[in-house]
């Protein structure tokens, strides 16, 4: 019988593996890859600070970012972060995750699927175990949380699926191409609205650039568009690929981002707690999925030992970071509609291109309402 | 580049017993009435895993990258979504 078991080795999992091992309890991961991160899919960055209950000295990233750059329609902004920001590959860093909640004592085991929790009793493809507290750490596709009745499906509206690609040549060539010191790693972030309005991403691994865009996956539906094609179409508008060209494609994936989730699902039942993507705690305007998943996974991992499902919710309510990203879903869920996308991106465009060519026509009266009731929704997110 | 070519920068290891299935074809044949053609679950997919040849859906299971879109896309619920077994499937270097 063990105190805590874990289902599935990410970041929210290993997080709350860590915590629960440090605190004495029995503890053990089931990932359903052949090692954690080999099903995992991000873009590539993540804020060190997010990561403070790990031995960060350690942290296997792959290059730091010293630039942040926005892009839109052709008009770019560039600015220095503030904190530490670094490049990862998902698999070394998952995999550096999960070794640190070993070596706090706990067990993990691979290529074993959780399907249901009933109970004490956990039903994997390779048999049975026992547990006193289930954390369900599973990601997008939250099979067992959603069968287990403490949330439901996502919909099409709550949904932006990406895709990404890594193309790899040498270090020198990244620099080279894209403006870096050795060492220096870059965050660009794109608004476009053809052939659908969407974001891209280009972020840089040591010897390789990872481009990936994210769409709302009702403007698939509603286009007839598929995310490859709708990738080919920006990746040609936005020059990647002259900027790749001579590199070789070397890995390419995707993944489902939930825009929504708690608290407008349950995180906690009985001995059950829900934490990261199955919880639904992503911050889509600060494009940060993994801090806010290892942070739920760490309060998780706390109470869970204490068996306090009582308080798991408003533990995760009065966390900033969980707060921000909670407070943003409105403003998000309006930012995500396409008329709003689409006016965004050409208001900026034009305000930027009239500001550097000396005559600043903003035409803010044409879109005096959406800005008024976005900038209330973003009063009440960050007060 | 053709999505197919880009599914070989994978490694995958096959489960004999298919993750996906179609829990009633006359559902894709009703679905394809109402929303014309690409069906939500095709539009969604980014390995193309499903044809729809004029009567049924065919299903590539070994070619998914497991990102779980078609399920929700699938507006009658039609898809029986699990993970393959084992850890078998798709697996990533960089992730």
């Amino acid at each position: 019988m063990y105190d805590v078991v874990v289902v599935g080795g990410g970041p929210a999992g290993s997080a709350a593996a860590l915590r629960a091992a440090k605190l004495g309890a029995k503890t053990i991961v089931i990932e359903r890859g052949s090692e954690p991160g080999a099903k995992n899919v991000s873009g590539a960055m993540i804020r060190v600070n997010d990561l403070s209950m790990f031995d960060v000295k350690s942290l296997p990233y792959e290059r730091e970012v010293s630039k942040v750059r926005l892009s839109f329609d052709g008009v770019q902004i560039e600015m220095k972060p503030k904190d530490k920001l670094v490049n990862v590959g998902r698999l070394k860093l998952d995999r550096w995750l999960a070794s640190q909640a070993e070596s706090a004592g706990a067990v993990l085991i691979t290529k074993t699927t959780v399907l249901k929790v009933d109970g004490r009793r956990i039903v994997t493809d390779r048999g049975e175990i026992e547990g006193e507290r289930v954390i369900l750490a599973e990601g997008a596709n939250a099979l067992v949380s959603i069968n287990s009745g403490l949330r439901r499906e996502l919909k099409p509206e709550e949904t932006v699926q990406t895709v990404k690609e890594v193309y790899s040549l040498s270090k020198d060539e990244v620099n080279k191409r894209l403006g870096l010191g050795e060492q220096e790693g870059i965050s660009v972030r794109y608004l476009f609205s053809n052939p659908i309005p969407g974001a891209g991403f280009l972020y840089t691994y040591k010897d390789s650039i990872a481009f990936g865009i994210g769409v709302h996956m009702r403007s698939l539906i509603s286009h007839r568009v598929r995310p490859q094609d709708v990738l080919e179409e920006v990746k040609r508008s936005l020059g990647i690929n002259e900027l790749v060209k001579g590199f070789s494609l070397r890995e390419y994936s995707a993944k489902i981002i939930p825009e929504n989730g708690f608290p407008a699902w349950r995180a906690c039942s009985g001995n059950l707690f829900l934490t990261g993507d199955a919880l639904g705690v992503v911050n889509p305007i600060t494009f940060n999925g993994i801090g806010p998943a290892v942070i739920s996974g760490y309060i998780a991992g706390e109470l869970a030992v204490n068996d306090q499902c009582g308080s798991y919710e408003s533990s995760l309510m009065m966390e900033r970071t969980l707060s921000q990203a909670i407070k943003l879903r409105p403003l998000v869920k309006e930012l995500l509609k396409e008329e709003n996308i689409r006016a965004y991106i050409s208001m900026t465009s034009d305000a930027l291109s009239s500001w550097t060519s000396g005559d600043l026509s903003l035409d803010l009266k044409a879109n005096l309402w959406r800005l008024t009731k976005h900038a209330l929704l973003l009063l009440e997110a960050i007060s | 580049m053709k999505v197919e070519e880009k599914l070989y920068t994978l490694r995958y290891k096959r489960d004999d017993e298919p993750h996906l299935k179609i829990k009633n074809f006359d559902v894709c044949s009703r679905c394809e009435k109402e929303y014309g053609t690409p069906q939500p679950c095709i539009s969604v997919c980014p390995a193309n895993v499903y044809v729809w040849d004029g009567t049924r859906m065919v299903i590539s299971y070994e070619n998914c990258v497991e990102c779980g879109a078609c399920k929700i896309a699938c507006p009658f619920n039609n898809i029986a979504w699990s993970f393959p077994r084992y850890g078998l499937g798709m697996s990533l270097r960089y992730g």
